[in-house]
């Protein structure tokens, strides 16, 4: 992997996996893109957030993560991007365990990811240019090169033109757009989208989603957080849905649930375990 | 180290935020003129201090029966000496005649001997000559023929340095208690400069940037800050001072008998210095605790 400091060698994935120097094991290629064993998460002693999760997204998936509110979406994701660290288990990114990744690696591996927020996490006062450019100024990107894949990100999310726009001019649904111009513009490896589709209207929701799913179809691997069933029964992706904080999961989408088998329940000592239909629809749907 | 890119990203927070800038370091500016008048009032005490600490005078004291070769000779060591400006003769009639004017010729001194008061050589010495060196002085001519005794006036300055070491002290203290408000001020600004920011740094930590790289642009714009606080107090406080001066000149003159002061050059630097670095660790630790993403 190129170190990002060159960045004629870096332009097609800028930056060093997880820290500049770091080895990577050529093996890694043919391993999972994400893989999570026995993973426990406690916010409260009594009540884990996540219990034993397991769960293999391999490379080029677009998998739908679902559940009530409070079940455990969005907690899953932060352990990926090491917002918190699980009490116990592995997640594997790529081969590497990033559930025991110090402090200072912990940058390293969000360059390598793109994080689009139920919020946006935009800076409002700032140009669209300047937000989707500050994910290549991290790399310490010349200027140059900044302006074109800044450029053809906008290109990709339908805001062509509007770099010098503020954001706080802009609508709701064009903001995540400029988050998902940033989460895309380094080009990771996967992209981790946290509810973001929480605080559109259903028309833009399908806009955000469509996008995703472009940004899928050139190779990127999507995580989706969502408990809008609408969106997810409008595709036939893979889903997994998070209850009493494990992972139950089908295959192909809502649909592939009728009368089928293909929702199971995946969590530590049983994974092949499988659940009745109706009662995977039941827990699905709640 | 990108410096470069903590400059551009310091001018960009200089452009979103002129506000808030400006209410910093016009926050700033004022706990340092504060903290400059505070310095620029133990400068001019400790001025007092020193003028007030040289007697400016010593007073020999000659024995009645001095011979008038002894006498010569004296005057002719103390001319030499490049501490001491001008030698004047008295003698006891004209000792008697000043001590006579100054209470009016009251008919009751008028009877007094004619001999009453000693001859004695009035010494005038140069502004710079120190208590030390004027004690040096006096223990060596109290050692001629002819000398009864010296009087250097110590124990009236002394009573008086007493009183300006406890002025200067209370100066001082009161320049280390606005020393501490100009920190607290410093770093409460910055602190709510970088709250503003939050969520700056909140992105700028989930797109993977370090801590340095999100502190850099905080430290440039709170050295900055400071300093530019400080450079504004500092001739804030100039321009009063050369605009005041020769009210306070002639004023102080003629009351104490010194010349206002104003921080010398030394005292200037470290000012802005302590500005600056002030700002940049004020910056640096404030940022630390919206790290945390």
């Amino acid at each position: 992997m190129a170190s990002h400091r060159d960045p004629d060698k870096s332009s097609a994935r800028p930056f060093a996996f997880f820290r500049a120097g770091a080895r990577v094991d050529p093996s890694s290629a043919n391993r999972p893109i994400l893989e999570l064993e026995d993973v426990y998460k406690y916010f409260q002693r009594e009540k884990p957030t996540l219990r034993g999760v397991n769960l293999t997204i391999e490379r080029g998936e677009f998998v739908f993560i679902t559940g009530p509110s409070g079940a455990g979406k969005s907690t899953l994701l932060q352990l990926i991007y090491r917002k918190h660290a699980v009490d116990d288990g592995r997640i594997f990114f790529c081969g590497r365990d990033i559930a025991r990744l110090t402090a200072t690696s912990i940058p390293h591996l969000r360059r390598n990811l793109g994080i689009v927020f139920q919020d946006f996490k935009v800076i409002e006062h700032w140009t669209v240019f300047e937000n989707v450019a500050v994910a290549l100024e991290i790399l310490e990107m010349p200027l140059r090169l900044v302006r074109s894949r800044v450029g053809e990100a906008l290109e990709r999310v339908g805001l062509g033109g509007r770099g010098d726009d503020r954001v706080d001019c802009l609508s709701g649904g064009e903001q995540q757009r400029v988050a998902v111009a940033r989460a895309i513009v380094t080009e990771p490896a996967l992209i981790l989208a946290d509810e973001p589709t929480g605080n559109l209207d259903p028309h833009l929701a399908i806009d955000i989603l469509t996008l995703l799913e472009e940004i899928h179809a050139t190779g990127t691997t999507v995580l989706f957080a969502t408990h809008d069933h609408s969106l997810i029964a409008k595709r036939d992706h893979r889903i997994v849905a998070i209850e009493d904080g494990r992972a139950v999961e089908a295959r192909h989408g809502l649909r592939s649930w009728q009368g089928a088998r293909g929702l199971r329940v995946v969590d530590g000592g049983s994974s092949d375990s499988t659940r009745s239909s109706t009662d995977d629809r039941r827990s699905a749907n709640r | 180290m990108d410096w470069k890119n903590a400059v551009v990203r310091a001018r960009r927070g200089f452009r979103d935020e002129k506000r808030l800038y400006f209410v910093a370091i016009s926050s700033l500016t004022v706990a340092f003129v504060c903290l400059g008048g505070a310095l620029v009032g133990v400068a001019n005490l400790g001025a007092l201090a020193e003028r007030w600490g040289q007697s400016g005078r010593l007073t020999v004291y000659l024995e009645d029966d001095a011979r008038e070769q002894d006498i010569a000779q004296l005057r002719m060591v103390l001319e030499s000496l490049d501490e001491i400006r001008h030698v004047d003769a008295v003698t006891p009639d004209q000792a008697r005649a000043e001590l006579l004017s100054e209470f009016d010729n009251d008919a009751d001194l008028r009877n007094l001997p004619a001999n009453l008061l000693p001859a004695s050589l009035e010494l005038t010495l140069a502004p710079s000559t120190s208590q030390q060196r004027t004690a040096a002085i006096a223990a060596r001519v109290g050692q001629f023929r002819g000398v009864e005794s010296v009087d250097t006036y110590r124990n009236f300055f002394a009573q008086l340095d007493r009183l300006l070491a406890t002025g200067r002290g209370l100066a001082l203290a009161i320049a280390l208690l606005v020393g501490f408000c100009v920190l607290a001020v410093v770093s409460n600004t910055i602190r709510l400069s970088v709250a503003r920011r939050q969520r700056e740094i909140e992105v700028l930590k989930l797109c993977g940037a370090t801590d340095a790289f999100i502190r850099r642009p905080f430290v440039v714009e709170g050295v900055l800050q400071a300093f530019l606080a400080a450079f504004i107090a500092v001739t804030t406080l100039a321009v009063g001072f050369i605009a005041m001066r020769p009210q306070l000149d002639s004023t102080l003159a003629a009351l104490l008998g010194i010349h206002v002061v104003f921080l010398s050059p030394p005292v200037l630097v470290s000012m802005l210095a302590f500005g600056a670095i002030v700002g940049g660790v004020g910056s640096f630790f404030s940022v630390r605790r919206y790290l945390a993403v």
